[in-house]
């Protein structure tokens, strides 16, 4: 495989894992709970610097995942009280988690190089030069780790697929025909939270943010249909990969940014376009009910 | 500026900060209470994302690192950004914060790019740009504060004047509309006002410090009022104590400012939350625990009555209530615990008089009674006024 095609071939797997869960978030009103990770994990790296002084990439997610999943849970337990409205758990616990880190890397790990850019943010073009071998056959080690996410993802949706829709659209029915409601939500979170900190270490945050919204959201303009919704966002993913590194590759800019770009054009597209709920029918629709009143 | 920083009893660095910190407290405060009660609490987040590619294009326009040029480029980003965000909101069936999500994506994507292609042009310049985003309050220049002043001045005196249509347009936008107030204006203006705050202030402290500022005085004061006006207030009072706080506190330990601030911050909300009064968690657990040990002891005075014996379980609740005391043959009502029995009765009998006949009385107040409030709620003439009710079984009298 050539290196481009490694790049966008990590780029389409994390989109896809990325999509299976994004719709859920955008439903469930906690679209920027990746945003929150992203900045949550930097007081788990300084743990694991504090505790084994390495930076080695497995310690790293290792520590990253654990303060991860403590973002979700926080957020999830403020917002259950029902004093707390979503949006506002989400932006009360990744700041204070990153203070927390910040903190850290001032008290005990002054003068060391220790910052997100260059622990955990992975770049995407890099994605081909770390290989491990796999039945004889080296392979990037991202597209490997992206392929197990995706596959656990699968498995959770599809097997969790009426619970998760049924909560997602009314947990008061679900609770009452005996689903969990709080469990299936603490579930979803975790799985946001693994899939985000895998991610991050292979294509770096900004990507990650950016596939868990806009590619549901565009989906969400699109269809009615939950399992439409989550196709067509694997399926702007995947078309924000391709195209996104031909822009990448054109301009030679930033592949990360580029494959965002590209996603955002297809929000753009979907907004103007979409059938029924697309702007250029909403003002036809809103046209076509004025003249009747003009005429009268 | 100058007697304000001279009155604060610290180092004159130290006591620039503590302004600082005060001044945005309060700002950030009172502003964020309109995007929090909105459902955009983390718009902070996007504008602060959103400057990015304003700075990269202020930077190509100018060609300098000019601090005013970069300012404005990323004031006029936010601006757009959040323009573009209440735009998706209002014209979609996309979420607010989904929206707020859009905007950072695709704002922050846009900037990476730019990063890169600036970085490519090979101006020596550009280094550093990216890091424009993350201030230092430590670096915080006597000026900084008075233009933080300034516009902390200019938004809360418009928030004042305003303050009756923003309610309208908070809580029930279509009625707004109805009677004739330009609700999308005023959502602009608040908007655009909470932009150049965020701006400003992400230059002095920081992007995350920012988010939390905006959302957690409202989250704190909301615990605490149901009422607008009291909420912005305490918002603002609570953003400028913990600033204070917070500033104060770091300098003492040598710590970074920013980080103390939002963890201070959260450390409030967390009390808030979990003790106010009326609201908060262990208040409210405290309650129910009150109102099932008083269910309880009804429960066990009228098996008391009915039954002659008093539940075994239930002997130590009533004897520390001094209801009960050791006889010869097992516990035995004392004198209050006779009168606490007569007292259940009473409040049963009268609350089957009011199932029963309740809606002969003319009440004049709307509300239901429950079981425990029933006197108290209806007043001595209408509780004669029941039983003369029941005791006659509903005959006119």
């Amino acid at each position: 495989m050539t290196d481009t095609a490694v790049i966008v071939l990590t780029a389409a797997l994390t989109g896809t894992a990325c999509a299976l869960l994004g719709p859920f978030l955008v439903l469930r009103r906690v679209a920027l709970l990746g945003d929150a990770v992203s900045h949550a994990v930097l007081p788990g790296i300084v743990l694991v610097w504090l505790v084994a002084q390495t930076r080695a990439p497995l310690a790293v997610v290792a520590g990253a995942a654990l303060f991860a999943v403590v973002c979700v849970l926080a957020i999830d337990a403020l917002r259950a009280t029902g004093l707390v409205p979503p949006d506002a758990a989400i932006g009360l616990v990744f700041p204070a988690l990153f203070s927390l880190g910040v903190l850290g890397v001032t008290r005990y790990a002054d003068g060391i190089h220790l910052d997100l850019d260059s622990t955990i943010y992975g770049e995407i073009a890099f994605v081909p030069f770390a290989t491990v071998t796999v039945a004889g056959v080296p392979l990037a080690r991202a597209t490997v780790v992206l392929a197990v996410v995706v596959a656990v993802n699968l498995a959770l949706v599809g097997l969790l697929w009426k619970e998760l829709k049924a909560t997602t659209f009314d947990p008061e029915f679900s609770r009452t025909v005996g689903l969990r409601p709080v469990l299936l939500s603490r579930l979803l979170l975790l799985a946001v939270a693994v899939t985000a900190v895998s991610a991050f270490e292979a294509v770096g945050a900004i990507l990650v943010v950016t596939l868990l919204i806009v590619p549901a959201a565009t989906a969400y303009l699109l269809t009615d249909r939950l399992a439409v919704m989550v196709a067509v966002a694997v399926a702007v993913s995947w078309v924000g990969a391709v195209a996104g590194n031909a822009l990448a590759t054109a301009t030679d800019s930033a592949i990360s940014g580029a494959m965002g770009l590209a996603c955002t054009a297809c929000f753009v597209l979907a907004l103007l376009a979409a059938p029924r709920h697309g702007l250029v029918v909403r003002w036809i629709r809103r046209g076509r009910r004025r003249r009747p009143a003009a005429a009268a | 500026m100058g007697p304000l920083i001279d009155a604060i009893p610290l180092p004159y660095t130290d006591a620039v900060v503590v302004l600082g910190a005060a001044v945005l407290g309060l700002t950030c405060g009172v502003l964020g209470a309109f995007a929090v009660l909105r459902g955009r609490s983390l718009v902070g987040d996007a504008v602060a994302h959103a400057a990015l590619p304003g700075v990269c294009v202020a930077f190509l326009l100018g060609g300098t690192k000019d601090v005013p040029l970069l300012l404005v480029g990323a004031g006029v980003a936010g601006v757009l950004g959040a323009v573009v965000m209440l735009a998706i909101e209002r014209n979609t069936r996309i979420p607010a914060d989904s929206a707020i999500g859009l905007v950072l994506s695709a704002f922050f994507s846009l900037g990476v790019v730019l990063l890169t292609y600036i970085a490519g042009s090979g101006d020596a310049d550009q280094a550093g740009l990216e890091s424009y985003l993350f201030g230092q309050a430590a670096g915080l220049l006597e000026s900084d504060v008075a233009v933080m002043a300034a516009i902390s001045a200019v938004s809360l005196a418009a928030v004042a004047l305003t303050v009756r249509a923003m309610r309208v347009v908070l809580f029930d936008p279509r009625f707004g509309g109805s009677i004739g107030l330009p609700v999308r204006a005023l959502e602009i203006t608040s908007t655009v006002m909470l932009v150049i705050a965020v701006v400003i202030g992400v230059r002095m402290v920081g992007a995350i410090l920012m988010v939390a500022m905006l959302i957690a005085p409202t989250v704190t004061a909301r615990q605490l009022t149901d009422r607008l006006v009291p909420l912005l207030a305490l918002a603002g009072v609570v953003g400028a104590a913990v600033g204070v706080a917070g500033a104060v506190g770091s300098t003492a330990a040598g710590l970074p400012t920013g980080p103390v601030i939002v963890l201070l911050a959260l450390g409030i909300v967390l009390a808030a939350v979990l003790l106010a009064p009326r609201r908060g968690v262990l208040w409210r657990a405290g309650a129910l625990l009150h109102r099932r040990r008083l269910a309880a002891c009804d429960a066990a005075l009228l098996a008391w009555h009915r039954d002659g014996e008093l539940p075994a379980r239930s002997v130590r609740a009533l004897a520390r209530r001094g209801w009960a005391e050791p006889g010869p043959a097992g516990p035995r009502p004392t004198a209050a615990g006779r009168a606490a029995i007569q007292e259940v009765l009473e409040r049963r009998a009268l609350w089957s008089a009011w199932l029963e006949h309740g809606t002969r009385l003319d009440l004049d107040d709307p509300r239901e009674p429950g079981p425990h409030d029933l006197a108290a709620v209806l007043g001595p003439h209408r509780v004669s006024e029941l039983r003369e009710l029941a005791a006659t079984n509903g005959a006119p009298r």
